[in-house]
């Protein structure tokens, strides 16, 4: 809501400077998004007095005028033709600066020296809304009443401060020029001055005029008509188009200004008809009917549902209720009786129609944040004062009301208690009267109750705890001291287990050198889509309705495609050696479309990339972190298709699938534009945090000695070497561990084969081995590993 | 014979002087008290020696043998000692030639959001997480803005459907969190929160912690008094904390909480634009409505909630710019946030 300091100096004394008022309005709660001094672009420009003009010898369109500025006699160079001796005019003096940009040096124009430039309006950054002829083509000639030598910012009227103040939702009360004078006067401690609105009805009976039915009373709880008759329009005074110019709003016509200023100073939205185009003098104020269309003011045409309210006549939709009238109804140069219509309608039905419709307009923005009942026979009031201050008409007898609501004063109380029980602090009985009778609120005590009666342009204020805010919003927060719940109860705090087992993989994972990323969850089919051979699957994703853009529709169901953008991202920059992961969720729809909440998994994923790392390094890092959750993982060659399909790895745990890793496919390093070979894993955390085992106990060690035996195997490349030492501890009971230590291949040992170095370490719990029996169980290792696999000892 | 013994021990020293190795002392073991060695010779010939004499040439022959063997284990010794110093000496390499290699980093938004986690830690809050695809009860109507409520459009909100949508505060915990577990409640919520909103300083996810105390006996006093305890330890000991009104429709009293800059302390600078204090969160009482909603006896029980925005927190800690800088994840920017 902006504000000119002018206007509200009208209402409340503004006897500190612009800092400290900003201050003290933060300080009560309204914040201030901005402060804009009008005349900021205008500088060392000054009124001055035209004693001669003469040709300039060297140019023909150009005079030399001697100009008194009061401080001194200079000469100014200019093209103007118009400018007259004796006339008072802006100039610029050497230095001045314009709102135009340009910046003002004295010096030779076609040989003849200048101290300065004459203005126009566009200079000043005025336009007719402030000043008589501001809307003139050159040089402004100012008013006979100007001073010369007076900076000129004060006669154009820009000498002003405009403040922006946000304005909470939950006070629509204070988007008003008057309802920020209340608040203010409160801050300062002042008295607000009260709205003048005094009319007097002189003449006529509104009822010879229009008739008014309100057949949707949900959405329109008060409707009320007042009329104008000998209407002259014409243009409003400067003072009121200018305090509307600062604001941004143009003088049109004194009746349509006269609204315009009734919503910026009271809040209260207002229309003005012309009677005459009101079909059967009749106003209804209903839903439109399905497929109705109505041209307003701004000229396109809209279609209607039975979800947008209408006003009508008998025939047709004069206005959108709320947002704008119709074009068919508005005030014209010719119009001779207005009537004014105030009401308040539904909030959040003109939020719909606005948004559906797309238009939107000052008042639709005011009905959306809601106008109070009471406010809007004070607009209607303050309206036919000024109608009348301005001379522009006769005001009719009688008012049209049709009120489903009517403004009352909430009574709100409480025990007094309560105020120290929030706040933890005491305030004095006579303080805390005094602070909310600065807000309009009466305090009676009754007994231990406080007693409040609110304002009815106070809607907010409902319970003891809203009233508790106004006292300490007013008394100040600075008051308030920190203690440190001295008296609440113990509590345990911290994480839980599987928060700290999180904070565990951090470590892992930083201390194998991962670097951590955050992703946004959500994604789009082109950014899936390199995730895949033939076009990701978006069926399984829950989307967005309404997303920020296609590339963010989605949540995902994987968490490899934004490490891999990510790993494509710095390879762009040249960052080759990465060793990143992340720990995220995704998300997994039920069922599609979505009736209930996801399961929002929780997974790590890794990426690396560098000279360093290959298969078995990253391999290495997968199993290590791993390790931290079980002691057992079974790997399979990998279905995933984005994985190379010779070297990746599907990982299963007490036969539960809880992840891959492996090389990233080729195609798929060129989808993401990787410039090196790139290794992803993704891991299912909240599967693998349930297979954890924390529950163990201590096992004796064995007394007596192993014995180890090393074999090199020959076998087919297809066989996996950890199928191989898995069946060497399958068949061998003395078996304590089988370890593979060297993989050796060569021709001599035949296509696709491989030789593989294994110890085998044997071991009794209850005697020392003896060479029988150890040979007994090389025996059947071997025959059972020829049996399997076709493995053969290495000649 | 005694002038004999007198020569050989003479002869001994001379050659263990000149001895060089470990191998020349084995040499002159072997040649002195070896099996067949001089000494050995010289007991051979003790039967030529006089009878009265025999007793003190074979004490002094013995005393041959121990002098001998006594230094040849001293030489030995020392000889070891410089061996192993040569060998330790050639085995030196140029320790300079792989440098350390650098632990991975914590993302800069968790690493902040564990700091704040770790003070809440102490003093007694639980820390949870809650679903960030919410139902429009608990993101909203649980926490005093029913539909069509005009501070919606404070929030840009992603919708998936009319009741689900992403949350757009942490405070959708709140009214979780107060039905699952009555009071006393001192509960810590960190997690991502979704507006559609997006540039140099809005991103369309960002983080929040929402911090949650209900109890008898709380007060505003209190909010202040645990945020100053926060603010003092996140940033420094001076800092101070400045409440400012404001509107949340979920608590009442509301307030903007704004902090000393931690650039300039208060002097005024570009970060804080001048003013000396930079806003950092949203807070308040919680509103008895969200309490008796939540079937909490609003009478007894009183309570504060907050919200810190910890992308802002990391901002401000560390001086980075762009909060786009975030979740571009350029290793060079991870790299950055050490232990």
């Amino acid at each position: 809501m902006k504000a000119p300091i002018s206007w509200l100096k009208e209402y409340v004394d503004i006897n500190v400077d612009i800092d400290t008022l900003c201050e003290k309005m933060v300080a009560i709660g309204l914040e201030i998004e901005e402060v804009c001094y009008l005349g900021e672009n205008v500088t060392n420009t000054v009124v001055g007095q035209i004693l001669s003009i003469e040709q300039h010898p060297n140019a023909d369109k150009l005079v030399v005028c001697q100009v008194d500025v009061k401080t001194s006699k200079i000469q100014i160079v200019t093209n103007s033709k118009t400018v007259k001796v004796g006339d008072k005019v802006p100039v610029a003096l050497s230095g001045a600066n314009l709102a135009t940009g340009q910046h003002i040096t004295a010096g030779p124009l076609r040989g003849v020296h200048s101290d300065g430039m004459f203005c126009g309006p566009e200079e000043l950054g005025i336009t007719k809304d402030y000043y008589p002829n501001g809307d003139v083509d050159g040089v402004l000639v100012l008013r006979e009443s100007a001073v010369v030598g007076q900076d000129v910012r004060k006669e154009v009227g820009i000498d002003d401060y405009v403040i922006d103040v946000c304005v909470t939702s939950n006070r629509p009360d204070c988007n008003s020029v008057y309802g920020i004078a209340r608040e203010i006067a409160v801050a300062l401690g002042k008295k607000v001055k009260p709205l003048d609105v005094s009319y007097t009805e002189e003449d006529g009976d509104i009822a010879q005029y229009v008739d008014v039915e309100v057949t949707a009373p949900d959405l329109c709880p008060a409707y009320f008509m007042h009329a104008v008759k000998n209407v002259k329009i014409q243009e409003s005074p400067l003072w009121m188009t200018s305090r509307l110019a600062k604001i941004g709003l143009h003088g049109i016509s004194n009746m349509v200004d006269v609204t315009n200023y009734v919503l910026m100073e009271v809040g209260q939205p207002m229309h003005a008809f012309d009677e005459s185009d009101l079909c059967d003098k009749t106003i209804i104020v209903r839903r439109a009917n399905e497929g109705e269309t109505i041209i307003p003011l701004d000229g396109k045409e809209y279609k209607l549902t039975n979800k947008n309210l209408v006003i009508a006549d008998k025939t047709r939709p004069v206005g959108l209720a709320g947002i704008m009238g119709g074009a068919n109804s508005g005030i014209k140069p010719q119009t001779e009786l207005v009537v004014f219509e105030a009401a308040k309608f539904a909030h959040d039905n003109i939020r719909h129609s606005s948004r559906d419709l797309g238009l939107r307009s000052d008042s639709s923005a005011r009905f959306e944040k809601g106008v109070d009942v009471y406010s809007v026979q004070l607009g209607l009031d303050r309206a036919l004062h000024l109608v009348q201050q301005l001379g522009c008409g006769t005001i009719v007898k009688g008012r049209i009301a049709k009120v489903d609501e009517k403004p009352f004063n909430q009574t709100i109380a409480f025990n007094y208690s309560r105020i120290k029980q929030l706040l933890g602090i005491e305030i004095d009985k006579r303080t805390v009267k005094k602070i909310l009778n600065s807000l309009n609120v009466e305090v009676e005590y009754k007994g231990k109750e406080i007693v409040c009666t609110v304002p009815p342009y106070r809607t907010d204020l409902v319970r003891y705890c809203d009233i508790i805010e106004e006292i300490i919003r007013v008394y100040g927060y600075d008051n308030i001291s920190g203690t440190m719940l001295e008296n609440s109860h113990i509590t345990f705090g911290g994480k839980n287990q599987k928060d700290l087992f999180v904070d565990n993989c951090h470590g892992i994972l930083t201390g194998m050198r991962y670097n951590q990323c955050i992703f946004y969850p959500f994604g789009g089919k082109g950014l899936y889509d390199k995730l895949s051979l033939n076009g990701y699957d978006m069926s399984h994703n829950i989307k967005l309705l309404n997303p920020l853009g296609e590339e963010l529709s989605a949540m995902r169901t994987t968490m490899c495609a934004d490490i891999l953008q990510c790993a494509s991202l710095n390879h762009k920059r040249k960052n080759l050696d990465l060793k990143l992961y992340e720990y995220g969720a995704i998300y997994l729809a039920k069922s599609l479309p979505l009736e209930e909440l996801p399961d929002e998994k929780k997974g790590i994923s890794m990426f690396a990339s560098g000279e360093t790392v290959n298969f078995d390094s990253f391999k290495c890092d997968v199993l290590t972190l791993l390790d931290g959750f079980v002691q057992k993982v079974h790997l399979e060659r990998s279905k995933v298709e984005f994985l190379h399909p010779g070297i990746s790895a599907d990982v299963f745990v007490d036969g539960k699938y809880v992840g891959f890793f492996g090389k990233v496919h080729p195609t798929i390093c060129k989808n993401f534009g990787l410039a090196v070979d790139g290794y992803v894993a993704q891991l299912d955390f909240d599967t693998l945090y349930t297979l954890k085992n924390d529950k163990f106990k201590y096992q004796t060690f064995a007394k007596y000695p192993p014995v180890d035996r090393d074999f090199a195997l020959v076998m087919s490349e297809d066989v996996l070497a950890q199928d191989v030492l898995d069946e060497i501890k399958n068949v061998c009971s003395l078996c304590e561990y089988a370890q593979l230590f060297d993989v050796y291949r060569h021709e001599s040992l035949g296509a696709n084969n491989k030789s593989l170095a294994i110890t085998v370490r044997f071991r009794d719990n209850t005697k020392t081995l003896k060479d029988t029996e150890i040979e007994e169980q090389v025996s059947v290792c071997l025959k059972a590993l020829k049996d399997k696999f076709g493995a053969v000892l290495r000649s | 014979m005694k002038q004999q013994i007198e020569n050989i021990k003479q002869e001994f020293a001379q050659e263990l002087q000149n001895a060089t190795s470990v191998a020349n002392l084995q040499e002159l073991r072997v040649k002195y008290v070896g099996k067949s060695g001089v000494v050995t010779g010289l007991l051979r010939q003790i039967k030529d020696v006089a009878p009265q004499d025999r007793a003190s040439v074979g004490n002094m022959i013995n005393d041959l043998r121990k002098g001998v063997e006594v230094q040849l284990a001293e030489t030995e010794e020392k000889f070891a000692q410089v061996e192993l110093e040569n060998k330790l000496k050639a085995e030196q390499i140029d320790i300079s030639l792989l440098n350390g290699q650098q632990w991975g980093t914590r993302h800069p938004i968790d690493k902040v959001k564990d700091e704040i986690i770790d003070l809440f830690k102490g003093i007694g809050f639980e820390v949870c997480e809650g679903p960030e695809l919410e139902t429009d009860y608990y993101n909203f109507q649980a926490l005093n803005i029913p539909l069509e409520h005009p501070s919606r459009d404070m929030q840009d909100t992603f919708y998936i459907n009319d009741n689900i949508l992403l949350r757009t505060q942490t405070s959708a915990m709140q009214a979780r969190l107060m039905e699952k577990k009555g009071p006393p409640i001192k509960m810590l919520c960190p997690g991502k929160v979704f507006r559609a909103d997006s540039d140099a300083s809005h991103s369309p996810v960002f983080h929040q912690i929402e911090g949650l105390v209900v109890d008898t006996d709380i007060t505003l006093r209190d909010l202040k008094g645990t945020l100053e305890y926060v603010a003092q330890r996140l940033f420094d000991e001076q800092t101070q904390v400045r409440f400012r009104p404001s509107y949340f429709p979920f608590t009442e009293p509301s307030v903007e909480v704004d902090l000393t800059c931690c650039n300039c302390h208060g002097k005024g600078c570009s970060l804080c634009k001048g003013t000396g204090w930079i806003e950092v969160l949203g807070a308040g009482m919680v509103n008895p409505f969200v309490l008796e909603n939540c079937g909490i006896d609003s009478n007894k029980y009183t309570g504060y909630a907050f919200g810190f925005g910890i992308e802002r927190m990391a901002m401000i800690k560390y001086g980075i710019p762009d909060i786009r800088l975030f979740f571009e994840n350029d290793i060079r920017f991870l790299k950055q946030f050490k232990k």
